[in-house]
């Protein structure tokens, strides 16, 4: 293996930035590189207002008064103080699953498998929305954030809205990201809103991933809520009627109703 | 490959992938950085990077370039050290080299840190022993 320095956002290799998805599952054996492409130098880490660099760590957009309330309280409540401190807001988004059965290894259908070993075993922390062909949940407060923030990318080869980032997996192509080989995001945008807030319930009170992370942002009278954890992608909320949980993760309905109506209230005009 | 740890500027030999904690420990002989679960969850491998607290075991040593480490061999006059003993803020300690490392970033940029403060700074850093609450004592009275 070896490792190249980014001289500019033409990246032929494996993209590595703070490393703190890249190092542990190249080390797992679950992703793998000949070249490794430092893009640190490459990726803008400023913060302007309503913009953001990609590269900008965690730790510093938690603590920058010019960002909306829901993005920062999205990083402070992400991870560990180190791991904010190492990793960026573009590494963020693109993120994999914590689902155990993909972390090992097992042959699912993320690894392009035939079976999702979560639906009929261990799901408690796995996806309540659009889990029929993979369970795995989403872990990206910061994407939950973005989403419900209706934020637009800028790649190094495009522009697209948050939304258009992820996609579901299928039987035909279990990416979860519509990024290309090689593409990086280069920044982050958005309209500042009237009102915003972050809220995650967590299996301990710090440094967890979501069980379920409920954004809401309002713009004079439309309110815009996603969630984290709780599909296999960031999810747009669009009521619960389309929820189907499985037999151990229904409380992730009762927890994200609950923390949609704080939320909806926190944030009402 | 260089390294600059604790003001010395080190020469190393090791593989693209070789983790920072690795070049430490091996390479280094700077065993005072602890691995416990390697996989960037526990904070046993704390070490700062041009200040700021990281993880050594999912850092690539190549990709630290010209920043400045400081491992726990650095902080040996540090106050916090003398801190932890006084408040016997550890039982069998493995953690402790990464609890000093991130309590010293803490109060480096906060010399009075609030509970809070203490508490969100120091999340990143497990203690199996339980020695939480001696921890953040030692935090909250480092310049005693």
């Amino acid at each position: 293996m070896e490792l190249r320095q980014a001289s500019d956002t033409t990246v032929d290799g494996v993209p590595i930035h703070g490393g703190t998805e890249v190092v542990p599952l190249l080390r797992a054996g679950l992703l793998r590189a000949e070249t490794l492409v430092d893009i640190r130098g490459v990726v803008s880490r400023g913060v302007a207002d309503g913009r953001i660099g990609a590269g900008v760590p965690l730790a510093e957009i938690e603590c920058d008064p010019q960002v909306p309330e829901v993005l920062r309280e999205a990083c402070r409540l992400a991870a560990s103080p180190q791991l904010r401190n190492m990793g960026s807001l573009g590494g963020n988004l693109l993120q994999a699953t914590r689902c155990w059965y993909w972390r090992l290894n097992w042959p699912c259908r993320l690894h392009d498998g035939d079976e999702c070993f979560a639906r009929e075993g261990e799901h408690r922390e796995h996806a309540i929305f659009a889990n029929d062909f993979c369970a795995s949940a989403h872990p990206s407060d910061v994407a939950a954030a973005l989403l419900a923030l209706d934020a637009t990318l800028t790649t190094s080869r495009r522009e697209l809205p948050l939304a258009g980032l992820y996609r579901l997996p299928t039987d035909d192509d279990r990416r979860t990201t519509t990024l290309d080989p090689g593409e990086l995001i280069l920044d982050v945008r958005y309209d500042k809103p009237d009102a915003s807030v972050y809220l995650k319930a967590m299996e301990r009170k710090r440094w967890a991933f979501p069980l379920v992370g409920v954004a809401a942002v309002r713009r004079g009278a439309t309110t815009r809520v996603a969630l984290a954890g709780v599909a296999p992608i960031p999810w747009l909320l669009d009521g619960f009627e389309s929820a189907a949980p499985l037999p151990r993760n229904a409380y992730k309905v009762d927890v994200a109703k609950a923390l949609v109506k704080r939320a909806t209230a926190a944030v009402a005009g | 490959m260089r390294l600059d740890v604790n003001d010395h500027a080190y020469e190393l030999h090791c593989e693209v992938g070789t983790t920072l904690a690795e070049a430490l420990r091996d390479e280094l002989s700077l065993t005072g950085t602890k691995i416990a679960c390697g996989e960037g969850h526990c904070g046993a491998c704390t070490v700062l990077v041009d200040g700021a607290p990281v993880l050594s075991c999912i850092t690539l040593a190549h990709a630290v370039g010209d920043a400045k480490v400081t491992t726990i061999e650095g902080l040996r006059e540090h106050p916090m050290l003398r801190s932890f003993v006084r408040a016997d803020a550890l039982q069998c300690g493995f953690c402790t080299p990464g609890q000093v490392v991130s309590a010293v970033a803490l109060v480096e940029a906060r010399p009075e840190p609030t509970t809070e403060e203490i508490r969100h700074a120091m999340a990143g850093n497990l203690c199996r022993c339980g020695a939480y609450p001696k921890i953040e004592e030692a935090i909250r009275t480092w310049r005693d």
